[in-house]
Formats: structure tokens, C-alpha cells, sequence
């Protein structure tokens, strides 16, 4: 067979990519090294070494740790609690829906809506028709039943950003993981049930080790879309009360169009990559050990 | 049979407690399923209502089409809507255009080096997982610069950029599937490489091209971040109007509800309707990859 280069057909697509994103973020790399404020034309553009790294970094004692490390806190904390809450319920409910009831296709496909509705939306829908405490069914609800409904989105900013990425999230995890239940072969169930399994000892000890790489799926995907979640927080509590709801994506947009810092934006906006890929490579490596010991 | 049933009995009593699981099963799995769905039914339903009937939450009512009416007629509406329709639709056909091909010189291609193969598609699969504030700032001061603020071009541009990569990954997976042999056995016969492509290859992947094209055009149509801060007032897409209700504070339910039920409609149909290849596409590209 004649050797041929076959690049044509890749190329296109390379370039393009390239353009629209590569050179961007290392153009954005390079712009975490200046001095430059959009806001202040009069001022040069200088170079600033690793200045604006340090501005955040920054701090003299651990008790008073500056803003940045709250934002970093609260971006794991949001990313990690919602991909918790998803494997867990998405399992149980990749478990409830897996069996054959008439009609189980309407009940799956009505789960899986909230996913494919834009995150703005979902988060006006919840913030208007659910939380609010006058005229939403929360504060309604509340009222009936005697309570003082108190503003969840200014008291509890994270647990209800949470609440919403899983309700978002969820029904991603629940089409991978029934997937993977649907894939495992039948007469492995009946030798299961010959055997006696009970319910306990089949979900955990036999189910879950063989969907674990559907598992693995839908957390790496999932760490990579909701870390960079960005449209319901600034629907629900655009990053308030102060920057208690602030996750590292909405830091970076403030920084570039509230404060006009292209050189801090740029240095968060590096910083949030680093995050995403010691996350990413943290996660890999502790599955990798988990699916070594099943198999 | 101790307590004297005779096998009738028994087979009928199993079968009575297999009916009640059946049936508690399916009262638990439809409530969890509208429990779960009920934000946007909710939201659906109260597009039908008048202002005045929205303010207070609320299931019964004499459901009226204005509303409706108002939102679709409205020309600021129709304006995101059309915005939206035309990043869509552009945005998803260039990105088949180049990552379709991309995915067949990527599985079948013969390059210079074996495994050069291996190593763009995991540099592809690398430039997904970029989230797309690391190139925000760049972006926005070049279409400052070259005023593609204003024009539907520069945020197309932008979403072809990263949503090619997702193309070549979900068809990669599908084209992975074919034989090797066919192609050896076109170029026998006599096919050019781009004949293979075209006349062979494509046909044999279309439902994979075309769940990419429905996934792509779901997130395009959902993206936020881009849309939101690379477009100006007479380019802006659907999910910055949804947007602009963040401030209402429960004022205007109806009007949100019936906006929000056209904005979210299209993309659930096409997510429901791509739901299966969606999994074999992100499965077996990720599991195997």
C-alpha cells in the first residue's frame, strides 16, 4: 500500500482550533505577566513578571487569608459537593430506573429535561417561581406552614448553587450510569439471583464495579462542565452576598469587566486552568487506583 | 406444599406480589420523574396564565394564549431568537465540516508518523476540556479591536473553535467502529482517499454525525459565557435575554415562563431526541480513549 499523508483532512480542523483557542490562552498566559488596566489607557502596558500571581497569592498570616483562597475554596466546594451528590443519587436512581415498568421511557426522558435546558433559564425559572420568598412556591409554602421564609440565595448562596448544578447535573449522570446498567449482560443477572445475592451485595458488590467506568465518565465530564459553570451564579446571586458564591470563572469576568485588569484576569484565568487539570489529573490517578483493585 | 396450597395458588399469589411491586415500582418512578421535571412544567404551565393570575403561585386557572402571543410577537424576542437560530445553524454545520473529515483522517488517515494519529486526537480531546474563560480575555480585545462585537461573525467563529473538538470526538468513536478492510478494498477499486470520505465513510457514520450535530447544537444554543460577553446589544443570543430576567425579583412570571418555554423548548427536543447516540458517543469515546 502507497504511504500517503492524509494531513488534509485534519488540518482544517487543527487551524481552526488553534486560532480560536490555543493561541487565545497563550495569549491569556502572556497577558497574566503584564501590567494592564483597559480602564487606564494612559498607563503603558508594562511587564510585570509574576506580580499579579502574587497579588493573589499573597498572604502574611493563615488566619487572614486574602479573597482569592475563599474563591478557590468555594469553587471545590461547589464542583466537588455537586459531582458528589451526582454519582451518589445518580446511581440509586440509574438503579430505580432500570426496571421495566410500562411507559419507563416517558419517566426517563421527563428526568432527563433539566439537562438539556440553558443554565440562565433554569436559573431564573428556580430563582422567580421557586425561592423567591414572597411570590415563589418556597416562600408560599413557608407562609402556609407558619414560617418566616428567609431569603435562601442571600443566607445560603452555595447550598442552593449546589442544589441547582445537581438538579442540572444529575440527569447526565443518570443517562451514563443506566447505560452501564443496561450493558450488563443478562444471564449475569440470573446466576445472581440462582445464587441468592441480596439486594445489598448485588448493587454495591457486583453492580458498581462493573458501571465503574461509565462512573468514571460522567465524573470526568461533569468536573469539566460544572467547574466552569458560570450562567447560574450570575442569574441567582451574581457572586453575593459579597463574593461568598464567587467560583473562579465568575472571578475572572468580574476582574476583566467589572475592574477592566486584563493582567490579574489573566492570571486567574491560568489559574483556573492549573485547577482544572490538578483536579482532572487527581481524579484520574485515584480511579485509576480504585479500578485497579476491582479488576 | 406444607400449608396444603395447591401450585395454582402459589403461582397466582407470586404473581399478585410480583403486580403490587410492579405497580408501587411505577407510581415511585413516575413521582420521582415529575417531582424532578416539575420546575419547568410548572414554567410551562404558567405561560399560559395572564400577569395578573402569576403573581401568586398557583395550579388552577383559565389558561389564555396571550401571553404566548405577546412573547412571540415581541420583536426584541425575536431578535435573540433569531440571533440564537443563525449561531445554531452556522456554528454546527462548519464545525461538521471540519471535524467530520478531521475524525476520518484521524481513524483511517495515513500520516507520516503511525502514531501522530493517536497523538492529535488526544490533543483535540485536550482542548475540550479548556474551559473557555482562559480565552475570554484575548477574544474580547480582539473583537473590540476589529468590532466583531456587533457582528454574528466573531462569537460563530469563537464556537467553532470549541465545538469542533467535541465533533471529532463523538464521530472518532463511530467511525472506529468500520472495518478497516472496506477502505483497503475501495482503494483496490480504484477510490481516491476523498471518494472513501464521501461515497464510503460518511454514509456508514450518519447516525453519529448526526447525534454530534444535535449535541453541538444544543450547547451552542445553551452556551452562556461566550455569548455573553462577546456580543453586543444587536447580537446577543437567547440565553442572554433569559438573562436579562435575573433582576425581576418574581415580577413578570408569565412573560418569563412563556420566554423561557420557547428558549428551552428546542433544545430539549433535540436533547431527547439525540439521548442514545449521546451515550454511545460520550461512552465509548471516553472508555475507549
Amino acid at each position: 500500500m502507497k504511504k500517503k499523508n492524509d494531513m488534509v483532512f485534519i488540518l482544517p480542523a487543527m487551524i481552526v482550533v488553534i486560532v480560536m483557542t490555543q493561541i487565545p490562552f497563550l495569549l491569556t498566559i502572556i497577558f497574566s505577566t503584564l501590567k494592564w488596566n483597559l480602564a487606564r489607557p494612559d498607563l503603558p502596558r508594562a511587564f510585570a513578571g509574576f506580580q499579579n500571581y502574587v497579588y493573589f497569592l499573597k498572604f502574611s498570616s493563615l488566619k487572614d487569608l486574602p479573597e482569592f483562597y475563599s474563591i478557590l475554596w468555594q469553587t471545590i466546594v461547589l464542583t466537588g459537593v455537586t459531582l458528589i451528590l451526582c454519582s451518589f443519587f445518580g446511581f440509586l436512581l440509574a438503579l430505580l430506573f432500570d426496571h421495566r415498568i410500562p411507559g419507563i421511557n416517558i419517566a426517563r426522558t421527563l428526568i432527563l429535561g433539566p439537562f438539556f435546558v440553558m443554565s440562565t433559564a433554569s436559573g431564573v425559572i428556580w430563582k422567580t417561581t421557586v425561592l423567591n420568598t414572597t411570590f415563589g412556591w418556597y416562600g408560599v409554602i413557608a407562609e402556609k406552614l407558619g414560617y418566616n421564609a428567609v431569603d435562601l440565595l442571600s443566607y445560603y448562596p452555595l447550598s442552593v448553587i449546589i442544589l441547582l448544578f445537581t438538579w442540572r447535573w444529575l440527569p447526565f449522570f443518570i443517562l451514563i450510569l443506566l447505560a452501564g446498567l443496561q450493558g450488563i449482560p443478562n444471564d449475569l443477572m440470573d446466576s445472581m439471583k440462582i445464587d441468592g445475592v441480596n439486594w445489598f451485595q448485588g448493587t454495591f458488590k457486583i453492580k458498581l464495579p462493573l458501571i465503574m467506568n461509565h462512573l468514571e465518565v460522567a465524573i470526568m465530564l461533569g468536573l469539566v462542565f460544572v467547574i466552569k459553570e458560570f450562567g447560574l451564579i450570575l442569574v441567582t446571586t451574581a457572586g453575593g452576598p459579597g463574593t461568598r458564591s464567587y467560583n473562579l470563572p465568575y472571578a475572572v469576568y468580574m476582574q476583566v469587566f467589572s475592574a477592566n485588569n486584563v493582567g490579574r484576569a489573566g492570571a486567574l484565568a491560568v489559574m483556573t486552568v492549573v485547577l482544572t487539570l490538578v483536579l482532572l489529573n487527581l481524579l484520574y490517578k485515584s480511579i485509576k487506583k480504585q479500578s485497579a483493585r476491582y479488576s | 406444599m406444607s400449608d396444603g396450597r395447591t401450585l395454582e395458588q402459589i403461582q397466582r399469589s407470586i404473581k399478585i406480589k410480583r403486580y403490587i411491586k410492579m405497580s408501587i415500582l411505577t407510581i415511585i418512578i413516575y413521582a420521582i420523574a415529575i417531582a424532578y421535571f416539575s420546575p419547568i412544567l410548572y414554567m410551562f404551565i404558567s405561560g399560559f396564565k395572564t400577569e395578573h393570575q402569576a403573581v401568586m403561585p398557583s395550579l388552577i386557572f383559565k389558561p389564555t394564549l396571550e401571553t404566548y402571543k405577546k412573547v412571540l410577537g415581541d420583536p426584541t424576542m425575536f431578535r435573540y431568537l433569531r440571533n440564537s437560530f443563525i449561531q445554531v445553524v452556522f456554528g454546527t454545520s462548519i464545525s461538521l465540516v471540519l471535524g467530520v473529515p478531521a475524525a476520518f483522517g484521524l481513524v483511517f488517515g495515513r500520516l507520516r508518523r503511525s502514531t501522530t494519529n493517536g497523538k492529535i486526537y488526544f490533543w483535540f480531546i485536550t482542548t475540550i476540556l479548556l474551559p473557555p474563560v482562559a480565552v475570554i480575555i484575548p477574544l474580547f480585545t480582539w473583537f473590540q479591536q476589529f468590532n466583531l462585537i456587533n457582528t454574528p461573525l466573531g462569537l460563530m467563529a469563537a464556537y467553532i473553535g470549541f465545538h469542533t473538538p467535541i465533533v471529532v470526538w463523538m464521530v472518532h468513536s463511530f467511525f472506529q467502529d468500520l472495518p478497516l478492510e472496506i477502505f483497503e478494498a475501495s482503494e483496490i477499486d480504484g477510490c481516491t482517499r476523498f471518494q472513501q470520505f464521501t461515497k464510503i465513510g460518511m454514509p456508514l457514520v450518519k447516525t453519529g454525525i448526526l447525534s454530534a450535530a444535535l449535541l453541538v447544537a444544543v450547547f451552542i444554543w445553551n452556551e452562556f459565557f461566550l455569548g455573553f460577553n462577546l456580543t453586543g446589544n444587536p447580537t446577543a443570543t437567547l440565553p442572554v435575554y433569559m438573562a436579562r430576567f435575573r433582576e425581576q425579583q418574581g415580577m413578570f412570571v408569565a412573560q418569563l415562563s412563556a420566554s423561557s418555554t420557547i428558549a428551552i423548548l428546542p433544545a430539549v427536543i433535540f436533547g431527547w431526541m439525540t439521548q442514545k447516540a449521546l451515550v454511545k458517543g460520550l461512552t465509548l469515546g471516553a472508555v475507549k480513549g
